[in-house]
């Protein structure tokens, strides 16, 4: 299924390529890749094919990386990306039980 | 007016490193050109990754961050085994590398190469140094994400012009984050953690490498002591669960004992504690632990649910959240799990099978472990040696036992002893390497002889890429391609050239189950000695590494013999 991930990070050397390895280093194709400034810092949208539990692991990998301040993402049909890339949910999926206590790994 | 070598030492100094391993090269020359009076021992080592591996050595066994130089270019590319490792292993690990002038970044000068790109995916955190006055920033900022949450490598790059700018130096900077959390697990956790407990037939223990590195070993000893539940260890946990508890079952995974296998594959609910349940460890993932619900202890949430989900995450720092589950748990009266006690750690899944117990590698060991002093350290290399002596080993010591895991590196061995060596002068430093490892990196036994290591040294040479034969031995029809290793070189005569003592010891001297007194008071006297020494253990040429389980196997389906 098809996602669009948002992900804000401050826009340190190398974060954005460390966000991006985390589905290169899947083999996770990456038909549409953004990268702007955003509300005070910067935010990274990727759309993704991805299984549920990759979903999960995208979330965790990302909430590990130094510099990544937040994540979520969003289901989006093929015939929706642009709109879902314009409105982009910040809901985490449901398997994922990622907060702000579980960012201890970075700090 | 400092130079930016000066000032990057001068800040190193006030994160407290006293001790770096490094090999010098063009574009870090300014950096050496400092080091006389910086307060800094350098330690040259041989190659690169032997500088590496040392850092790591010096940094797994004291838990302080290890830092490791290296030029740019071949300098740089030879320091990524290591920073692999390092991340694979949690390991605290500050790489500094030397960059061409910062004009000719991207040009494909002479030693240019991406290092801080080719190690993106292996640092928790790296930077290449734009100006000389982000130094003392970036140097406080690397020994910090070096040590935070779950340690790591971190990576600086530096150009060699900022090496020989000059500026005012104001001296160093601390850096930190505000805590997210204080490492304490949510309260919400017992209520949820006690229903399991009470519904729990056979409940068991996992003990993983983050016992160690959050210093909770003993806390972990004395809330084991009060569940009495089996308990068993990754191979990076030995040591944290004293081996004589009757409760501990030994080591897990794909050689691990009968008894923690078997009970880890019919425990239903499983307890983990600083593990991050890799492939060496579950067996076959769709198949690993069927029936358990897992609470799984971890520092980092990515190592959250990689198997599969885990009932109740409990995010924090073993050092909060042992004793916190330890106080709510001793007021309350646990179900009687006497039964599955006897069952799971009772003689009918005895430690090592017979099998394991006549090879003559396993004996000789017994008899070198049996002399070990309490103060010491074993460190192995990678492959059947390692998994013999990760079987063997029973100190009780936290950071006695130092192995490539996570990565597996061949080569590990001799110089991560070097590193422990330097760091613990006084213990006693036991390198068991095998024949194939051993060669990867021997020219650190130079580094051992100038600076008269006492390190011991121990060669079980089978004449094979053992691990891999093996493999090829099970699964492949003993199809040996390219693991024959017969023609070694005299291992006797190479470490005499170094200018190091060296014997060998044939198989014979280990004969019976239990070696003579003969061997055991040589392998006193060679541990005992106050020079480096290498002793070559002549060990048959096909033995395997038993129990195992093949890969795609569920841990239950162990194999003890060959069929």
């Amino acid at each position: 299924m098809t996602h669009l991930f948002r992900i804000r990070y401050n826009n340190t050397q190398g974060t954005l390529m460390r966000i991006l390895m985390a589905a290169s280093r899947r083999g996770l194709p990456m038909p549409y890749v953004q990268a702007m400034p955003f509300d005070g810092a910067h935010e990274a949208r990727l759309l993704l094919d991805v299984s549920d539990k990759q979903v999960a692991q995208l979330y965790r990998d990302w909430h590990g990386t130094v510099d990544v301040l937040a994540v979520s993402s969003m289901q989006a049909a093929e015939e929706g990306w642009d709109a879902a890339i314009e409105a982009g949910a910040h809901m985490p999926p449901a398997s994922t039980r990622v907060d702000a206590q579980s960012r201890s790994a970075i700090a | 007016m400092l130079r930016g070598a000066d000032i990057v030492l001068r800040c190193l100094r006030a994160e407290g490193v006293d001790m770096v391993f490094g090999y010098p090269g063009g574009a870090i020359m300014p950096l050496y050109d400092a080091l006389e009076g910086s307060g800094i021992r350098h330690i040259l080592s041989r190659h690169e990754q032997g500088a590496v591996f040392a850092a790591e050595g010096y940094a797994r066994s004291t838990g302080k961050t290890g830092v490791a130089i290296a030029t740019s270019g071949p300098g740089a590319t030879n320091l990524v085994t290591g920073i692999a490792d390092a991340k694979m292993d949690s390991v605290p690990l500050v790489c500094i590398t030397g960059q061409v002038r910062s004009i000719l970044i991207g040009s494909d000068a002479f030693q240019e190469t991406d290092v801080f790109g080719m190690t993106l995916p292996l640092t928790k955190w790296s930077r290449l140094a734009t100006s000389i006055e982000e130094i003392p920033d970036i140097i406080a900022q690397a020994f910090y994400w070096a040590q935070a949450g779950r340690p790591g490598p971190v990576l600086l790059d530096f150009p060699v012009d900022l090496l020989k700018a000059k500026m005012e130096f104001k001296g160093p900077s601390a850096f930190s984050v505000p805590a997210t959390s204080n490492g304490h697990a949510k309260p919400d956790f017992w209520p949820k953690l006690q229903t399991l407990l009470q519904g729990a037939k056979k409940p068991f223990v996992l003990v993983g490498a983050g016992a160690k590195l959050s210093g909770a070993c003993e806390a972990l000893t004395e809330l084991l002591d009060t569940l009495q539940i089996p308990a068993c260890a990754t191979v990076h946990g030995l040591g944290a669960v004293p081996s004589q508890k009757p409760y501990y079952t030994g080591m897990v995974g794909m050689h691990g004992t009968k008894a923690s296998n078997m009970a880890l594959h019919e425990t239903d609910l499983l307890l983990v504690f600083g593990a991050r349940l890799d492939d060496r460890v579950t067996g076959e993932p769709s198949r690993f632990a069927p029936d358990a619900k897992i609470v799984h202890f971890e520092i980092d949430p990515a190592q959250l649910d990689r198997v599969r989900p885990c009932q109740l995450p409990i995010v924090g720092n073993l050092k909060q959240t042992v004793p916190q589950f330890h106080n709510e748990v001793r007021s309350v009266k646990l179900p009687d799990w006497s039964e599955w006690r006897a069952v799971a750690c009772g003689p009918d899944r005895a430690e090592i099978d017979s099998t394991g117990l006549s090879q003559p590698a396993t004996r000789f060991l017994d008899a070198l472990f049996e002399q070990l002093p309490d103060n010491s350290f074993v460190i192995t290399d990678v492959g059947q040696h390692q998994m013999w002596a990760a079987q063997r080993y029973r100190k009780n010591s936290p950071r006695g036992f130092i192995t490539s895991g996570g990565l597996g590196a061949m080569g590990f061995g001799l110089p991560a002893a070097i590193g422990v060596q330097l760091a613990n002068p006084d213990a006693c430093v036991v390198c068991i390497s095998g024949d194939g490892g051993f060669q990867m990196n021997l020219q650190e036994l130079a580094t051992v002889h100038r600076l008269k290591l006492p390190v011991k040294m121990v060669i079980i040479d089978n004449k094979y890429l053992g691990m891999v034969r093996q493999w090829q031995q099970l699964f492949y029809e003993r199809n040996y391609a390219e693991t024959d290793m017969s023609d070694n070189p005299d291992f006797v005569a190479i470490s005499k050239a170094y200018g190091i003592h060296a014997a060998l010891l044939g198989v014979d001297a280990v004969a019976g189950t239990v070696a003579p007194p003969s061997t055991a008071k040589s392998l006193f006297r060679f541990l005992q000695s106050p020079e480096p020494e290498l002793l070559v253990f002549e060990c048959p040429k096909e033995a395997n590494v038993y129990p195992m389980v093949p890969a795609g196997a569920a841990l239950s389906e162990m194999v003890f013999e060959e069929e």
